[in-house]
């Protein structure tokens, strides 16, 4: 983990596996995870905000508190070309 | 094959939204079974949802079969599409 506590908050983790001299594949670098924002949220309290009905269907939840946005990290890193 | 109108679709995604919502709220109550706020809303919008339901069922036929839906006169649940084509 090199998660540096001195840098700004961010819910996506990263970490670097290792990298086998034997793997046939290039290594991936760095890993990314995302952590959902209830793992810091303990008990769910009451009376959050609410999405209408509509909107809670496309985001997937009825609370934007719960919205977790996921952006593919590895998507400006080219990884996926060639 | 028979196409659908627009309405069709919309009246259909108001059914679902209010339906993820109600998911959504028995979750939410499992856990915080003494929220009466929560459990009024829950009502209002099962309501709504029937209501929904009923006014979709009464414009494109049954939802739902084995009855718990009514039919139509035409016993439409025999053509499709079936409400899990669409």
């Amino acid at each position: 983990m090199d998660n540096n506590p001195k840098k700004m908050f961010t819910p996506v983790k990263t970490y670097q596996p290792f990298h086998s001299i034997y793997d046939p594949c290039r290594p991936i670098g760095v890993k990314y995870y995302s952590t959902p924002p209830q793992l810091y949220m303990g008990f769910q309290p009451p009376n959050l905000q609410q999405f209408s009905p509509k909107e809670a269907l496309k985001k997937g939840t009825l609370w934007p508190a719960f919205w977790d946005y996921y952006e593919n990290p590895y998507k400006d890193k080219k990884r996926d070309e060639e | 094959m028979k196409k659908l109108p627009p309405e069709y679709y919309q009246d259909l995604e108001e059914i679902q939204a209010i339906d993820f919502a109600l998911v959504e709220l028995t979750l939410y109550l499992d856990t915080h079974p003494n929220d009466q706020q929560a459990m009024q809303q829950f009502n209002e919008y099962a309501q709504q949802a029937m209501q929904l339901k009923r006014n979709f069922e009464t414009k494109y036929g049954p939802l739902q079969q084995y009855g718990n839906s009514y039919t139509d006169g035409k016993w439409s649940w025999g053509t499709s599409p079936w409400p899990w084509q669409i």
